[in-house]
């Protein structure tokens, strides 16, 4: 007989508290608005009326301290790598990176001849999901980002983690 | 019945384009004045036509005038060689026309270019970076005339050991962001230019990219950039 067992009327939820941060932290991920090349106009998109971001409960901020994933939307050159990276380290934890489109994920059309432009862009952040395109449809990003609310979901910020 | 009405028709049209509108108004046959308008019409358009082919032969005689069989490369290099002597390397270029310039005759020049009643090249509408190989920089300008609607394309080859040109950028304005991006990317210092840095490059970049010997670097700031793309795939 534990010290709260049977102490609960049933109006009260018991979980465990790691899953309830995740799902905290999965329903309402705020994106970092910062477009960097075509993809921007289909993330754009994804956020306008028609795909309508807000039913996952996502809203672009336009401040890194405000926001929890950042979408990398375009072609990085490596002069944008350097700010890439200084955006991400201003963001609060938790926080994570979707790389959308090709250009993003591997250099793109850029891969072998383009001197100026970073390949992939996890060479800077860390990246936690990929959409692949050229630039990807809304309906390719918002699988991107229900991929990656499950995997916050998963996530178990509490439990220590034998490494 | 209808040679009549064919006489009725070209007596009032003649009478039509005398100005005298009401014998055509006045008939009564809705289809004989419609078609004595239409008449009308066609005769007024021919009048026409005979008149402007006319001028276009009065044109066509100014046309074969001496001087306007050259081209207006040919007619600016002589302008220009009358004014600086000596600046006009050649007229043509292997494909497209142009004027080859000195670099060292291009600071007196350019003002002459611009001010010039006969030149009047008010707007500069591009300049255009090359490496002609063989340690060969050129820079090329494109300039327009809005009020004479002439254009000419100028070229100015350098060595690459010594890539100086003389800026126009307090000339032609617009020239200020041409010049930086020219030298971004092929390193010609334009001497005189008032804020000659990098302009889409990042200010720390080495090297000048469209040059036609140009290595990728390895990293930047750190960042690898790979060269050999096998290891990475």
């Amino acid at each position: 007989m534990g010290v709260l067992e049977h102490k609960f009327q049933d109006n009260i939820v018991v979980e465990k508290l790691d899953k309830l941060l995740g799902w905290a932290r999965s329903t309402s991920p705020w994106y970092f608005q910062f477009g960097l090349a075509c993809c921007a106009i289909e993330m754009m998109a994804t956020a306008a009326s028609r795909h309508d971001l807000e039913r996952i409960g996502m809203m672009p901020r336009s401040s890194p301290r405000q926001a929890d994933i950042m979408i990398v939307a375009g072609t990085v050159t490596m002069k944008m790598a350097l700010r890439v990276k200084k955006l991400y380290e201003q963001m609060a934890d938790p926080k994570y990176v979707i790389a959308m489109g090709s250009c993003a994920t591997s250099g793109g059309p850029y891969w072998q001849h383009g001197y100026h432009v970073l390949k992939g862009v996890d060479l800077v952040v860390p990246v936690d999901v990929y959409v692949p395109g050229c630039p990807p449809r809304p309906e390719a990003l918002i699988e991107g980002l229900l991929k990656l609310q499950e995997k916050i979901q998963k996530g178990r910020p509490l439990t220590k983690i034998d490494s | 019945m209808t040679d009549d009405r064919d006489k009725l028709i070209s007596e009032v049209v003649e009478k039509a384009l005398q100005g005298d509108m009401d014998a055509i108004n006045n008939i009564e046959d809705r289809v004989i004045r419609s078609k004595a308008k239409a008449a009308l019409h066609k005769a007024k358009k021919a009048a026409k036509a005979v008149e402007s082919s006319a001028s276009d032969a009065n044109e066509d005689k100014t046309e074969t005038s001496p001087k306007a069989e050259q081209t207006i490369h040919q007619k600016m290099a002589i302008l220009i060689e009358e004014k600086e002597s000596g600046s006009v390397i050649s007229q043509e270029g292997e494909e497209e026309a142009c004027i080859y310039i000195k670099p060292e005759s291009w600071e007196s020049l350019a003002p002459i270019l611009r001010n010039d009643d006969a030149m009047d090249f008010d707007s500069l509408q591009c300049i255009t970076g090359m490496d002609m190989g063989e340690g060969i920089l050129e820079s090329r300008y494109n300039f327009h005339s809005m009020k004479l609607r002439h254009a000419i394309e100028i070229r100015i080859a350098v060595p690459m050991e010594k890539p100086d040109i003389y800026s126009i950028e307090q000339i032609w304005r617009i020239g200020d962001w041409f010049e930086r991006e020219v030298y971004d990317m092929y390193g010609i210092i334009f001497t005189g230019h008032r804020n000659l840095k990098r302009m889409l490059l990042p200010d720390d970049w080495e090297g000048w990219p469209l040059r036609k010997d140009y290595e990728t670097p390895q990293s930047y700031h750190g960042i690898t950039v790979p060269k050999v793309k096998e290891e990475w795939e």
